[in-house]
C-alpha cells in the first residue's frame, strides 16, 4: 500500500461513523419520505401500500385549509421575523451599553428560551386569559376586562406572535451582541468626535459592521418561525376558528401544526408527508434566497 | 497505519453494530400498552397482584393522551415491541388495526357484560370501563332555582329552566346557568360529544341509523335542525370566556366553584372534583336526561370509551385472555376497577359501588337498563371528522360569526363531504 492509499483509507475511516449516521439518519428517510408521499401509506405495519402518483399534492392544492395555513404562515413569519430583530437588536444596544448589572440584563433576557415552548404557551395562555382581564379590573377599564384575545384570529396570531418573540428574542441578542462587541471602537470615537449622534452612528457605523450578524439572525428566526409548533399546541392549539371565504378553518393551525393534524388527527400519513415535502422545499427555497440576499448586503473591512 | 489496524479499526465497528442490533429475549409475559395515564400506577399494582397470585409476568405500559397513544402504537408495532393486549376506541380504531386483531371467544366475561366491542358477531374489545356525559346539575342550585329535575325532559323544559335559572344569576351567584365549552382546546366536547346528541339521542340503543348515513355523507336535516336549537340553547346560556376560550379547568372549574348550574361533562370529572373540593364544600350533583333532539327524553349517554384488544400476532394470547378475565371475574380485579382506578366497571356481577359523586348517579342511570342509556357513536365517525372538521364550525357559530342557518349548512356540507 503507498503513502496516497492509505491516507485515503484513514480519511474514509474518519468520516465513516458521521457519513453512515448522515446516510442513515437523513438521506435515506429523506428518500423514503419522497416515495411515501406518492403513496397510500397509513403506517400500520402489515398494510399493503400503493403508489398513486401525484394523487397527494393534487388533493393538497385543492384544499382551502392548507392553502389558508400557507398564507398565516407567511404572515406569521414575516411578522415574527421583524419583530424578533427589532426586539433583540435593542435588547444588544441596551446590553452592551456601560451598566453595573449588564451580565445580568443579558442573562435575564436569555433565560426565557431555556425555557420549552409547551411550557412558554401555557405560561402565555394564562398571561393572555387571566391576566390580561384581571388587568382591566383592577385598572377599571371594561374593554380590557372583557377581551377575549384568543378567541380573535388576528390577535391570537399576534400573541404568538409576542410568546414566540418573547422566547427568541434572547437568544438572537446574544448574537447581536457577539456582533456589536466586534464593532471596532476606534470608528465609533471617531465618529463621536465628528459630531455624529446616536441615530447616525447606529445607521452608518454599526448596522452596516454587523451585517452578518443580521445575515445569521434573519435565517435563524426566518427558519424557526416557520417552523413553529410547540408554542402554537399549548397556546392555541391551532384556534381560534374563523372563516375564510365561506371555509371554516383554523387561524392559527401554521404550516408545521397543520401537517402533524393531517398526518395523526385525520390519520392521513401520506397526505401529510406530501405537504411536508412542499413545506420542505417552499422553507429551503425562501430561506436560501434570504442568506443569498442578506450576503450581498455585507460590507468587508 | 499497519493492515493489522485497519482490520483492528474494521472488527471494533463490526462489534459496536452488533451491540447496537442485539437484543436479549424476554421471557413469557403479557404486555399491555394502555392509554389512560390515570390508572397507570393502579393498573401496575393490580397486575403484580396478579402475578403473585398466577406466576405470569403482566407488564403494564402506558402512553398519555389519544393522539399521542395512537401514533406510539404505530411506533411499537413498526419497532417490533408488540404488545399482547392493546387500546382501541370504537370502530375508528377497530377500521384501523383489523388486520392485528384476534377475537374473544368463550371468554367468561362475555356474558357479564351488554358493552363488549362486537364486529360482525365477533367479540373484539373488552371494556375497560363505563362512562357516561349529559347534563350534570347541582342538587341544591336547581332547588333552590325552584326547577324540579324531573321535568327536564324535552328541549323545551330545558328552555324555560334557563331563562328562569339566568333570571336568578345573582341570587343563585351564578355566572351563567350551564358551563359549556367551545374553544379550541374543547373540540371533544362539542365536536364529540355534544355532536353524538345528533347521532344518537331518542334513539334506541344500539341504534346506528343517523350514523350509517353519515358514514355514506348523508345528512338528516330535519334531525340537525331540532339538534341546532339545543346547542343554541346552550351557548346561549353559558358564560362567553368559558364558552369561546375556556379548557377543560375552566368549565370543570366554573361548575365546582358553583358558577353555574349545569355543566356539559362525563363522570370522568370526578377526580378533579374529588381534588378540588373538600369535604365541606363538596355538594351533591346528578345527571338530567340529556335532549340533544325534540321529544320526550329520559335517558344519558353511557358507553364504554376505550376496550382492550388482542393483537393476533402475539404468541402469548392465552396468558392475556386469562388475566382479562381475571379482572372481570375476581373479586381483587372488582377492587381494582372500582375502589383504585375509580372506573365504573361494564360488568353486572360487580357489587362495588363507586365513592365519587357522579360515577354513583351513573350506576343508577346504568341500573335502568337499555331505556336509561343512549349510545355513545362519537368514536365510529371517519378519523378526524369530530375534533378536526365540525368542532371549528361550532366554535365559530359560539362566537356569533355565522347564523343558525349557516351553522346547519355547514354541518350538512361537512357531512356530505364524508362521501
Amino acid at each position: 500500500m503507498n503513502r496516497y492509499t492509505k491516507n485515503k483509507i484513514v480519511f474514509w475511516l474518519f468520516v465513516a461513523p458521521a457519513l453512515i449516521a448522515f446516510i442513515v439518519v437523513v438521506i435515506i428517510p429523506f428518500f423514503m419520505g419522497i416515495y411515501y408521499s406518492m403513496t397510500d401509506w397509513s403506517a400500520i405495519a402489515g398494510e399493503e401500500t400503493t403508489f398513486i402518483g401525484l394523487a397527494n399534492y393534487k388533493e393538497m392544492f385543492s384544499d382551502v385549509a392548507f392553502r389558508y395555513s400557507f398564507l398565516r404562515t407567511f404572515l406569521f413569519t414575516l411578522f415574527s421575523v421583524i419583530s424578533v430583530n427589532i426586539v433583540s437588536l435593542m435588547l444588544a444596544l441596551l446590553v452592551t451599553r456601560e451598566s453595573k448589572f449588564r451580565n445580568i440584563f443579558r442573562a435575564g433576557f436569555f433565560v426565557p428560551n431555556l425555557i420549552g415552548g409547551l411550557v412558554l404557551g401555557y405560561i402565555w395562555q394564562f398571561i393572555f386569559k387571566s391576566i390580561v382581564p384581571s388587568m382591566g379590573t383592577v385598572f377599571n377599564i371594561p374593554a380590557l376586562e372583557n377581551l377575549l384575545i384568543l378567541a380573535e384570529p388576528n390577535l391570537t396570531l399576534l400573541g404568538v406572535i409576542m410568546a414566540f418573540t418573547w422566547q427568541y428574542a434572547g437568544y438572537i441578542m446574544m448574537i447581536y451582541v457577539a456582533a456589536l462587541m466586534n464593532v471596532p471602537q476606534d470608528l465609533v470615537e471617531a465618529s463621536q468626535i465628528d459630531g455624529a449622534n446616536f441615530w447616525n452612528r447606529l445607521r452608518n457605523i454599526i448596522v452596516p459592521m454587523i451585517a452578518p450578524a443580521f445575515t445569521v439572525t434573519t435565517f435563524l428566526t426566518l427558519v424557526n418561525s416557520f417552523k413553529q409548533f410547540d408554542i402554537i399546541i399549548a397556546l392555541t392549539s391551532g384556534g381560534p376558528a374563523t372563516l375564510y371565504g365561506d371555509q371554516v378553518v383554523n387561524s392559527t393551525e401554521l404550516l408545521a401544526v397543520h401537517i402533524y393534524n393531517v398526518a395523526f388527527t385525520y390519520n392521513r400519513m401520506a397526505e401529510g408527508q406530501a405537504r411536508a415535502i412542499i413545506f420542505f422545499l417552499v422553507l429551503s427555497i425562501v430561506s436560501l434566497a434570504q442568506v443569498y440576499y442578506n450576503k450581498k448586503k455585507e460590507v468587508e473591512m | 497505519m499497519s493492515k493489522t489496524r485497519v482490520i483492528a479499526v474494521l472488527i471494533a465497528m463490526v462489534l459496536v453494530f452488533t451491540i447496537f442490533s442485539g437484543c436479549a429475549k424476554e421471557e413469557k409475559s403479557v404486555v399491555i400498552y394502555q392509554n389512560k395515564v390515570e390508572i397507570n400506577e393502579q393498573l401496575t399494582a393490580f397486575a403484580a397482584v396478579y402475578e403473585a397470585e398466577t406466576g405470569v409476568k403482566v407488564i403494564v405500559k402506558t402512553a398519555g393522551g389519544d393522539t399521542p397513544y395512537a401514533e406510539n402504537l404505530k411506533a411499537e408495532f413498526q419497532s417490533d415491541r408488540q404488545p399482547e393486549i392493546f387500546v382501541v376506541e370504537g370502530m375508528g380504531g377497530y377500521n384501523t388495526w383489523k388486520s392485528k386483531l384476534a377475537p374473544y371467544e368463550g371468554d367468561e366475561w362475555i356474558d357479564l357484560t351488554a358493552l363488549e366491542f362486537v364486529v360482525d358477531g365477533k367479540v373484539y374489545g373488552f371494556p375497560v370501563a363505563v362512562e357516561a356525559w349529559g347534563m350534570a346539575y347541582n342538587v341544591e342550585l336547581l332547588e333552590k332555582a325552584g326547577v324540579d329535575p324531573a321535568t327536564l325532559t324535552s328541549q323545551d323544559a330545558y328552555a324555560a329552566a334557563f331563562a328562569k335559572i339566568d333570571g336568578m344569576k345573582d341570587e343563585l351567584g351564578i355566572d351563567s346557568a350551564v358551563a359549556m365549552a367551545a374553544g379550541p382546546d374543547m373540540a371533544w366536547v362539542t365536536g364529540l360529544h355534544n355532536f353524538n346528541g345528533y347521532l344518537s339521542a331518542g334513539l334506541e340503543l344500539g341504534d346506528t341509523a343517523i350514523l350509517d348515513k353519515l358514514n355514506k355523507g348523508e345528512a338528516d336535516v330535519d334531525r340537525l335542525t331540532e339538534y341546532a336549537d339545543w346547542v343554541e340553547l346552550l351557548f346561549m346560556y353559558a358564560d362567553e370566556a368559558v364558552l369561546l376560550t375556556g379548557n377543560y379547568d375552566a368549565q370543570v372549574g366554573q361548575f365546582a366553584t358553583q358558577k353555574s348550574v349545569f355543566i356539559h361533562q362525563g363522570n370522568w370529572i370526578d377526580p378533579w372534583l374529588m381534588d378540588y373540593l373538600t369535604d365541606e364544600t363538596m355538594f351533591d350533583m346528578a345527571y338530567a336526561p340529556h335532549a340533544s333532539v325534540k321529544g320526550e327524553h329520559d335517558a344519558i349517554f353511557i358507553g364504554a370509551p376505550s376496550f382492550y384488544v388482542l393483537n393476533n400476532e402475539s404468541e402469548n394470547l392465552d396468558e392475556a385472555r386469562a388475566f382479562l378475565n381475571y379482572m372481570a371475574t375476581n373479586a381483587a380485579g372488582h377492587n381494582y376497577m372500582v375502589n383504585e382506578a375509580k372506573m365504573i366497571p361494564a360488568f353486572t356481577n360487580v357489587t362495588l359501588i363507586p365513592n365519587s359523586p357522579l360515577s354513583a348517579n351513573v350506576v343508577k342511570w346504568l341500573a335502568k337498563g337499555k331505556a336509561g342509556s343512549y349510545t355513545w357513536l362519537q368514536n365510529d365517525m371517519p378519523d378526524g371528522f369530530g375534533m378536526g372538521t365540525i368542532a371549528p364550525v361550532y366554535e365559530i357559530y359560539a362566537k356569533g360569526d355565522i347564523t343558525k342557518a349557516e351553522f346547519i349548512a355547514q354541518l350538512v356540507d361537512k357531512i356530505e363531504a364524508l362521501k
